[in-house]
């Protein structure tokens, strides 16, 4: 007979968080094909898909970051955990400002790792996912070879991702060692669904282990 | 005297890969003192099991007649018992023409007597000392930038990781209780300054009136139920040591 010790309580007090930064592009031509209603059904998506999962809800830390209108950045909101996540509705309109933006991105998630080693709390690698339709239209290189720099010191793990036919995903992929990738049609809330399994699976992953992605072929247009 | 109860259990995650678990811990328990290492072998080598095993097999034999109410002597000993224990392990891991390194594990351990004594860690894992009212001395975990990054025995830079926490002497009551990562999340408060006291009150009230076999066998099913596995997919130790 198995032998039980009664009322003991058995819950989770770790506080081992999983940071994802969302720089996503707000500019003019986000308003043609309801790519801008798509993108924020998207987040509506991952908000959903994040609080469905109990240890994903807890560990995931998210904060949004637009770019687009008069060459403006703007951070929406605090970093929030994922169970408080409330998805921003974007409005398109101006130009493409994605240097700063990714300059932006990567200052607030080494401003976020302090504030947690302060604080004593133990994070994975951050995630820095971009999504644009264009190409920058501010000055980009220096701070995409940051970008790229921040990735080889494992300080961050960049995703950029074009969207459309006019995403300029050479120079998208100036941002990370991993190139970009584009997304197939307009599938946005696949993508976010996408996200928010991957988040799931960093917040599992164990000390000493790596973490396996699931396929991008859900959202991904592979190469031809 | 001290009563030891201890369990390791594999988690989700090797159980799924059909693994085996890499965790390990030994004791020796004497009239006035205690040694107890736990030892987290890292899933990512071949060996990780084993290195586990033998150097909490090793370090235990090993430690188990060093008593010094002095703490700088005590250290040295300590600090030479691992040397002595990773240069063993790494003639084991010649012998085989394996690096060392197939062996990693960390190391959360503890010599007390009645006068006091002291953790001593490399890597991740907790150590603590509670007293009954609730006082409590910790060795918190090391890892890298990121908490899925640590440090290990056989690394060759190990000197440089090696921490020791000084313990006061024991009142009765107290309980120390060593773990590997997997056990922390819901063994240790939010705050990291102490044991959960949710979690360790009801398991100390039942473990101090029953029998070794039938606590061992308790703390096992604990660390197996559905609920502790749900909070965390790694391998499981705990070993906890009251001071009656």
């Amino acid at each position: 007979m198995s032998t039980v010790i009664p009322d003991v309580a058995l819950i989770d007090n770790s506080d081992e968080r999983a940071p994802l930064v969302l720089v996503l592009d707000c500019s003019g031509s986000m308003q043609e094909e309801n790519k801008i209603q798509l993108l924020n059904e998207g987040l509506k998506a991952l908000a959903v898909d994040l609080k469905a999962d109990s240890i994903a809800a807890r560990c995931g830390r998210v904060l949004v970051i637009s770019f687009g209108g008069d060459a403006n950045v703007e951070v929406i909101g605090d970093w929030t955990d994922a169970m408080d996540f409330t998805p921003p509705e974007l409005l398109a309109g101006g130009l493409t400002p994605l240097g700063a933006a990714m300059r932006c991105a990567l200052d607030e998630v080494e401003s976020q790792k302090t504030q947690m080693r302060t604080a004593g709390v133990s994070y994975k690698r951050p995630i820095i996912m971009l999504l644009s339709d264009g190409e920058p239209t501010d000055e980009w290189r220096q701070v995409a070879a940051e970008c790229k720099t921040a990735e080889t010191a494992h300080k961050v793990n960049i995703m950029a991702i074009g969207i459309g036919d006019k995403a300029n995903k050479e120079t998208l992929g100036q941002f990370s060692n991993k190139g970009a990738l584009s997304l197939s049609g307009l599938k946005f809330k696949e993508l976010f669904i996408w996200l928010s399994r991957s988040i799931r699976a960093v917040s599992r992953a164990p000390a000493g282990g790596t973490v396996q992605l699931n396929p991008v072929d859900s959202w991904a247009q592979l190469s031809t | 005297m001290w009563r030891v109860f201890s369990a390791s259990t594999t988690g989700k995650r090797n159980f799924d890969e059909g693994a085996a678990g890499q965790d390990a811990s030994d004791c020796v328990v004497t009239e006035d003192g205690l040694v107890a290492i736990v030892c987290d072998g890292a899933g990512s080598v071949s060996e990780g099991r084993i290195g586990a095993e033998f150097v909490a097999r090793a370090l235990a034999e090993q430690l188990s007649n060093t008593q010094d109410d002095d703490t700088e002597r005590l250290e040295a000993s300590i600090h030479c018992a691992i040397e002595d224990v990773r240069n063993r392990l790494a003639d084991l891991a010649a012998s085989r023409e394996l690096s060392l390194e197939e062996f990693s594990c960390t190391l959360i351990g503890c010599v007390a007597s009645r006068g006091g004594g002291c953790f001593f860690h490399i890597g991740d894992g907790f150590a603590i000392q509670q007293s009954a009212a609730g006082d409590a001395v910790l060795s918190l975990p090391e890892n890298g930038e990121y908490s899925d990054e640590t440090y290990f025995v056989t690394d060759e830079k190990w000197k440089d990781h090696l921490r020791f926490t000084s313990l006061p002497a024991p009142e009765r009551g107290c309980v120390i209780g060593l773990m590997s990562d997997g056990t922390a999340p819901f063994a240790v408060n939010r705050a990291r300054s102490g044991f959960f006291r949710p979690f360790i009150d009801p398991i100390g009230a039942f473990l101090r009136e029953t029998t070794a076999p039938i606590g061992n066998e308790a703390l096992r099913n604990l660390l197996e139920s559905p609920r502790a596995c749900e909070i965390s997919r790694d391998d499981k130790t705990l070993l906890l040591a009251f001071y009656l």
